[in-house]
């Protein structure tokens, strides 16, 4: 990618985002509310916060990365946009990442709310803010290319259909423990969890809390899995993206 | 130098059903022209436009933009096109002004001439004072003109329009008429898709007539029309019967009340009306229109 590519993933993660921004503020709560839902279930039911806040990190970023993705994708080919970018001095794989970062410029503010908070409850250490960081950008960018992945894919699936599709995903995804839960509710099955982008995340999340008890070995093959998984998925996402149509 | 150039493409779909969209279109359309392509709903037209514009792969032949491949050079061509999808909509949240300052930012050009170029675009399309409306707070002709700025406010050498004007009202499309006439006053070349017939007779300097797939007459509207041996129309209000003009052969139309006669002769439709208005009859003579010619080319009524 030469400069020009990098302004122009920022000028769509811009065009994508600061209207929104604008003109609907009060979406920035809705998502910080939908990731709160169950940590208010958690609290209510006497579970721990620390679970809680650490699965609406997650959830935030995750929940967003594949459902945006997907639905925004969606709507610029249903409202004929993309068509109208595809015939403009515009790499693919810069429409990609600005389709990808602008739900995370509308997350961001949610997100930092609940890292916040949980660095205030001393649930995460300051120290271990960048590996946390880490994660996090690893499990968006898997999610968020996935998200294009399936919408390059079904190309010919209703509008409805791929929403539909990107919210199940997402709900899917982050309701799978650890991200809200304890990892032993997996029991025999604790290596799923490291399948998936969400769950190795928050995993990797909870044992630089100190909640989720992990051998160094076991942090170093999660972080390995993470990468893994994000590489394979930047490059199908480059394989596929193409603008012509066949 | 030709601005588009397509020479045997053929494009089949492949679904369910194979669709054979393009049967061999050779189309060549000069820099600085308005040229328009003319056909009825599933002609080819978008299909057309949507290869020249790089959105789509076509099966066989070629296509060149600007001298440009479009097969091997899609990237070159792409700095020189703009585009306005048939049926394109707006995001709702966007203002006529956003849309022209971030499709103009993403085609490379400075802050500055982004807001010049949006201002001169919006100003032209009658939006300038309703820049800063959301977009779902617009009507849909006033959506319309703001997705039909942006590609304005792009500096593109050629524009090409996938039925810019359908769904507007009659005002509103003469406005888009004056300013796509302009650009060409000024340069630029437009490839426009319509099944308009007054559109492409107000406002192109050359026309193809697409049908199934296969271009069945290009030129200006008056080589076109030259193309119909009759050259002039009467439209009789009422039944007349009787006249040597009406059984002569003559193509005719009917619609409930009214028909229409083509006639060859000048001096013939006269005669007709003439009889016509004796009878107390409504009746009146014109030159035939680019419809009349489009219909009988494109064979949805014969005489």
């Amino acid at each position: 990618m030469n400069l020009k590519s990098v302004k122009d993933a920022l000028t769509i993660a811009a065009l994508k985002s600061i209207p929104d921004f604008k003109r609907q503020p009060l979406m920035l709560i809705m998502i910080g509310l939908i990731s709160s839902i169950p940590l208010y279930f958690i609290l209510v039911f006497g579970g721990q916060i620390s679970y809680g806040l650490v699965g609406a990190m997650v959830s935030t970023i995750s929940f967003i990365g594949i459902a945006a993705a997907i639905q925004d994708i969606t709507v610029d080919r249903y409202l004929k946009i993309r068509e109208m970018i595809v015939a403009m001095p515009v790499h693919p794989i810069s429409y990609a990442v600005g389709v990808a970062l602008a739900p995370l410029v509308i997350s961001a503010p949610s997100l930092i709310f609940f890292t916040a908070i949980a660095i205030w409850l001393k649930i995460l250490p300051l120290s271990s803010i960048g590996w946390i960081i880490a994660s996090l950008l690893l499990c968006w960018t898997t999610l968020s290319s996935i998200g294009f992945i399936i919408s390059t894919y079904l190309q010919k699936a209703s509008v409805y259909t791929l929403n539909n599709l990107s919210n199940i995903l997402g709900f899917g995804l982050i309701f799978i423990p650890p991200v809200y839960y304890p990892e032993e509710l997996l029991g025999g099955l604790s290596w799923v969890a490291m399948i998936f982008p969400t769950s190795n995340a928050a995993g990797l999340i909870r044992a630089y809390s100190g909640s989720l008890q992990l051998s160094p070995e076991i942090i170093l093959v999660r972080w390995l899995i993470l990468i893994a998984v994000t590489i394979v998925s930047i490059i199908i996402v480059s394989l596929k993206a193409k603008w012509r149509e066949v | 130098m030709e601005a588009v150039k397509s020479v045997d493409l053929v494009k089949v779909y492949h679904g369910k059903e194979t669709v054979e969209a393009l049967k061999g279109v050779s189309l060549s359309m000069n820099e600085g022209e308005l040229f328009t392509l003319l056909g009825p709903n599933g002609a080819g037209k978008t299909t057309f436009l949507r290869i020249i514009s790089t959105q789509l792969l076509f099966t066989k032949g070629e296509a060149y933009v600007l001298g440009f491949d479009v097969l091997s050079e899609p990237n070159e061509i792409r700095k020189h096109i703009a585009v306005v999808p048939q049926d394109a909509q707006t995001y709702g949240n966007f203002t006529p002004w956003e849309y022209c300052y971030y499709f103009s930012l993403l085609r490379g050009m400075t802050k500055r001439k982004v807001e010049e170029n949006s201002e001169k675009a919006l100003r032209a399309v009658e939006l300038w004072d309703l820049r800063n409306r959301i977009c779902l707070t617009l009507s849909g002709g006033e959506k319309k003109r703001a997705i039909i700025a942006s590609a304005l406010a792009s500096d593109a050498d050629i524009l090409l329009l996938d039925e810019p004007t359908s769904g507007l009202d009659a005002v509103a499309r003469r406005k888009v008429w004056a300013v796509l006439r302009e650009l060409v006053e000024q340069g630029r070349t437009i490839l426009l898709t319509t099944h308009i017939m007054e559109e492409a007779e107000m406002i192109s300097d050359r026309v193809a007539i697409i049908n199934k797939g296969k271009v069945i007459a290009e030129g200006t509207v008056e080589e076109i029309k030259g193309l119909a041996k009759e050259k002039f129309r009467v439209v009789i209000e009422g039944s007349l019967q009787g006249t040597k003009l009406l059984q002569n052969n003559n193509r005719a139309v009917k619609f409930g009340d009214k028909q229409i006669i083509y006639l060859k002769d000048e001096d013939e439709a006269i005669e007709l009306v003439k009889a016509a208005l004796k009878k107390g009859l409504k009746a009146e003579t014109a030159p035939i229109t680019l419809e009349d010619v489009f219909v009988k080319l494109v064979g949805g009524e014969e005489a």
